[in-house]
């Protein structure tokens, strides 16, 4: 029990080591990379191991019978695996990561980071597979000239703006003898939003508040500002006039009639700690968004006016994944 | 792990593919061992198939170490050992049948696949014919292909395509071929070069089982089965022109002990051989033996002296070596087709020679006595029994009628009706009684010449037996009492001679002149294989060498050649990887414009992968307004070849332009500028590793 243990910590530091090695060797990296000669790093794995002492112990009985076709055999044999080797290495030899783009994700959950991959090419390339430090993605097949995705689970990373240190890409194809593997150091950074968690209620409806914020007067559509067009709205609403002025498409919003106005606030998500406060922030956010409301965020050094929408619900978790970094 | 349920059953199509691999690895042995081996190994495999498939249940742990056991001890009750080749092999064959039964996960099918190879091995140890090599081939070609199928299916593939998508079969197949060809120039050059090692490292147990050719005994009627085989006994080429068909006496085990029905051998006395006068040419010959599991080695009638260091010579002139012929082996010999011996015969072999079993055959005794004493001397007597076998009536047969409890009796009174072992022990037995001294010699008669690499074929159906008679002023004799009955047998073969002895396929190959030209050619090749490949030693290893320039090769230059012919091989196959693993191949221009692109990176503003030509020049104009006037015309004009009218078909006039503008430009250093020396190289080699990549 003790030896394995110890056996493990040994091999975690030597991994450890061999990752801080690869990182000074190769430096950081730019996207978007092809991968060359240099950064290509290729073992037997086990069933390689297994195979070249399948092949030794050929070449002993060979050479004990003196028998010529066993000998042929056993070096028809070592040829393969080294060819294999071979295969095994141009599998990834050339390839283009392209992007690496993560999705914003909350605290406490798994996120996606979703890698572009590029194969220039006129052969195949197979069974490609990307990983963190934990356990490797599905596999992708790339065609000659072919460009494709692999989504990679990112795990449960704290709040702010996370970088990914360090990505792996790796392939044991053709004959799982060989398993040839890159790192890659690229700024890739994924940003968390605070847990969404509490269980106070929104904050009700404002209506009515001086300054700032638009009055939710029932009955008829109030004007809430200028977004940009997005596929699918009205050309009723895009401000033919601002674009006449040279300014880019922009659609007119209004608020629907009807529509809770709620400001929310980090005073107001009264619980123990920042970080429990800005949960129940994101809480409140994430269901405002969800029903439909007008919601805007008040944050000490920042404000986000009453709006709604995927855009403004980004711009507010961001302001609170952000909040204090 | 007990109980039915407990082996999770893999993924059908990779454990297909382990399956196929296993059970032609047990097919390659077929031959090689009783049906129950072979049938109890397929039909483990049918299990496996069926309950993946889904028709019956995999059976439990204790089932299968009690199905473990039971074989076991069934392999040992069939060959009484389980060390050697084949009781080895046919315990790996049950082990990994019984191993399928329980393959759950990659590793398990990883394991069967590499239990199929060695028992691929074991064939290649066992039988090398060139026939078979196709079929060894495909069996390496399927386990290869099962390995990719099984690495395949354990990466997971991606959500889109449907889950258990393995490595379609065709893909699979033209993977693991196209890697065994590449493999292939690797497994010729290490077969020339990795040093090869005279002798053995351990002991060998040469499969005793497998005996073919002669015996050391001669029971008239046991040559029949002998007969009927097509198969090449060995092939001979001689230096000079070949002995006519009538000396072609290939000389195996001599008999000198008789019980009445039965020749033996009788003790060998090593070193015995009496000094000889060559009385005809003296042939030089190279005898290709294929491999017989007994001591003998074959020559031409009277061998002069042995061969080897390792192989005894008699003072019958039998070639005895002291470890039985396992595999082909080749020797050269000096043989002479009629001798006279210098010394006369010692009294103890001539007491051994003309010994009988007291009471044995009576009637062949008086017979004896009769005809040497109507005869006056023992070479007139020969001639008198001679004449006996050819006028009484006697007929050349291979299916004689059985013989009765006096053989010799029976059969020189009686039946009158054999083959050569009938005539030989039947004409010794008469020359004994009559007071010569003579044995029986048995081997081979005739061969068949192959003009396509002029060597002679001997098979096992030219198996033989004829009599050697001690005359006074003579010495041992040759004498052929079979000759006497059938005289074409010198000539030609059995098979010309007696049709209905040999089966109907070889009567067709006999009818059919082309077909047996087709067989001959087939033979030459099979010579080929076995002097050249199967053959091949360590000393066929330093002629090879020597060919090459070696002076005086040893096994030292075999490394040498062996570590060169591999870094060849390695930088060849390394710059057939990069090549196919490069983008795809770019056209004149492209190579051209590659080159612009390679030669403005060192400006530190290289062109982005997303950028065209002008959006890059308008890009590296902004950082480098001094190459503006030099570059933006350049890259314009790539713009304008590859992509303006009329750029289907760019002269290449200006296509040459263009090339010749790319190759004057020089660009210079950012860093020379600004930085002190130590950062322009630093930076130069930072722009040497990225056209790298």
């Amino acid at each position: 029990m003790t030896a394995t243990g110890a056996l493990a910590k040994f091999q975690e530091r030597l991994a450890h080591r061999a990752a801080e090695w690869a990182r000074r060797r190769n430096g950081a990296d730019r996207l978007p990379l092809s991968l060359g000669r240099r950064r290509l790093y290729i073992l037997p794995t086990r069933a390689g191991i297994g195979f070249g002492g399948l092949v030794f112990t050929m070449l002993a009985a060979g050479l004990n019978y003196t028998n010529s076709l066993a000998l042929l055999l056993t070096f028809l044999l070592a040829g393969f695996a080294l060819v294999a080797m071979h295969e095994c290495h141009r599998n990834l030899l050339g390839l283009s990561l392209l992007e690496a783009a993560a999705q914003p994700m909350f605290a406490g959950t798994t996120g996606t980071l979703c890698l572009t991959l590029e194969n220039a090419s006129r052969l195949p390339r197979y069974r490609i597979e990307a990983a963190l430090d934990g356990p490797p993605s599905l596999a992708l097949d790339l065609p000659a000239s072919s460009r494709g995705k692999i989504e990679l689970a990112i795990p449960a990373l704290a709040r702010g703006l996370r970088r990914i240190e360090r990505l792996r890409i790796s392939s044991s194809h053709p004959f799982g003898l060989f398993r040839v593997w890159t790192w890659i150091h690229a700024p890739i950074e994924v940003l968390v939003y605070p847990r969404a968690a509490g269980s106070l209620p929104l904050p009700a409806d404002r209506g009515v508040r001086s300054g700032t914020w638009p009055r939710g007067t029932a009955g008829a559509d109030e004007w809430l500002g200028l977004r940009p067009f997005r596929d699918g709205d009205s050309p009723r609403q895009v401000a033919w006039k601002a674009y006449a002025r040279e300014a880019p498409l922009l659609v007119k919003e209004y608020s629907s009639s009807g529509s809770p106005l709620r400001l929310l606030s980090l005073e107001d998500a009264r619980q123990a700690d920042l970080e429990s406060r800005l949960a129940q922030l994101a809480r409140w956010i994430v269901d405002a968004e969800a029903d439909g409301s007008l919601y805007g965020l008040e944050l000490p050094g920042a404000q986000l006016p009453a709006h709604r929408g995927p855009d403004h619900r980004h711009r507010c978790l961001s302001a609170l994944a952000l909040f204090g970094t | 792990m007990i109980g039915a349920r407990s082996v999770a059953d893999a993924a059908p199509p990779p454990l297909l593919w382990v399956c196929a691999a296993s059970a032609a690895a047990f097919l390659l042995h077929a031959t090689q061992f009783p049906a129950w081996v072979t049938l109890t190994a397929l039909a483990l495999v049918g299990w496996r198939v069926a309950a993946a498939i889904g028709r019956v249940r995999l059976p439990g742990r204790a089932v299968r170490i009690l199905l473990g056991l039971s074989l076991v001890i069934a392999v040992l009750a069939e060959f009484h050992t389980l060390n050697g080749l084949a009781p080895g092999t046919a315990m790996l064959m049950l082990m990994a049948s019984i191993k399928l039964l329980e393959t759950r996960d990659r590793r398990d099918q990883y394991i069967v696949i590499g239990g199929a190879l060695f028992l691929l091995l074991a064939a290649c140890l066992d039988r090398q014919e060139l026939a078979r090599v196709p079929l060894y081939a495909l069996e390496a070609l399927l386990c290869c292909a099962a390995l990719a199928v099984v690495a395949y299916s354990s990466a997971r593939g991606t959500e889109g395509s449907p889950q258990p998508a393995g490595l379609p079969t065709r893909e699979a197949l033209v993977l693991a071929a196209r890697t065994l060809l590449f493999a292939t120039p690797l497994a010729v050059l290490l077969f020339l070069f990795f040093p090869r090692l005279p002798g053995h490292f351990w002991a060998v147990n040469a499969g005793e089982d497998a005996v073919t050719g002669l015996g050391d005994t001669l029971t008239p009627g046991s040559i029949t089965r002998l007969t009927a085989s097509y198969d090449i006994a060995f092939r001979v080429r001689f230096d000079g022109p070949p002995p006519p068909p009538e000396e072609r006496y290939w000389r195996g085990p001599v008999m000198h002990e008789f019980d009445g029905s039965t020749w033996r051998t009788g003790p060998f006395s090593l070193g015995g051989a009496q000094r000889l006068d060559c009385l005809s040419r003296p042939y030089r010959y190279r005898v290709f033996l294929e491999p017989t599991f007994r001591h003998w080695w074959l020559a031409l009638d009277t061998v002069m002296d042995s061969p080897s260091a390792a192989v005894g010579y008699t003072g019958d002139y039998q070639l005895i070596a002291a470890q039985p012929v396992s595999g082909s082996l080749d020797y050269r010999a000096l043989s002479c087709t009629h001798v006279r011996s210098l010394a006369p015969l010692s009294p103890a072999a001539r007491v051994e020679d003309t010994r009988l079993p007291s009471g044995r055959n009576p009637r062949t005794a008086m017979l004896a006595l009769q005809l040497r004493h109507r005869a006056g001397s023992d070479g007139a007597f020969v001639q008198a029994v001679l004449a006996f076998l050819r006028t009484g009536g006697f007929t050349y047969s291979l299916t004689p009628p059985p013989l009765g409890a006096e053989p010799i009796d029976d059969f020189l009174f009686n039946t009158r009706t054999g083959f050569c072992g009938h005539y030989a022990s039947a004409f010794v037995d008469l020359m004994r009684a009559g007071g010569v001294p003579s044995r029986v010699v048995t081997g081979y008669l005739g061969g068949q010449w192959n003009p396509f690499d002029g060597t002679l074929i001997v098979r096992q159906s030219d198996a033989h037996a004829w009599a050697e008679v001690w005359l006074e002023g003579r010495g041992w004799t040759r004498v052929d009492p079979t000759a006497v009955v059938a005289p074409e047998r010198l000539y030609r073969g059995i098979l010309d001679l007696l049709p209905n002895a040999v089966s109907a396929s070889e009567r067709l190959v006999h009818a059919w002149p082309w077909l047996s030209t087709a067989l001959e050619r087939w033979a030459a090749l099979n010579g080929w294989w076995n002097e050249r490949v199967v053959s091949f030693d360590s000393r066929a290893q330093l002629n090879v060498l020597r060919d090459l320039g070696f002076r005086s090769p040893e096994l030292r230059d075999a490394g040498w050649a062996f570590a060169l012919t591999l870094l060849a091989w390695l930088a060849w196959l390394s710059w057939q990887f990069g090549r196919a693993a490069a983008g795809p191949r770019l056209d004149r221009l492209g190579r051209a414009y590659a080159r612009l692109c390679r030669k403005l990176a060192r400006t530190g503003v290289p062109r982005a992968p997303h950028q065209g030509p002008l959006a890059y020049a308008q890009t590296l104009v902004r950082f480098r307004p001094d190459l503006a006037l030099r570059v933006r015309p350049l890259l314009e004009a790539y713009a304008e070849l590859r992509f303006g009218p009329g750029s289907q078909r760019a002269p290449a006039r200006d296509l040459q332009a263009f090339e010749r503008a790319v190759g004057r430009l020089t660009v210079s250093r950012p860093s020379r500028l600004r930085r002190s020396r130590e950062g322009a190289q630093r930076g130069r080699k930072g722009s040497a590793e990225r056209d790298a990549d």
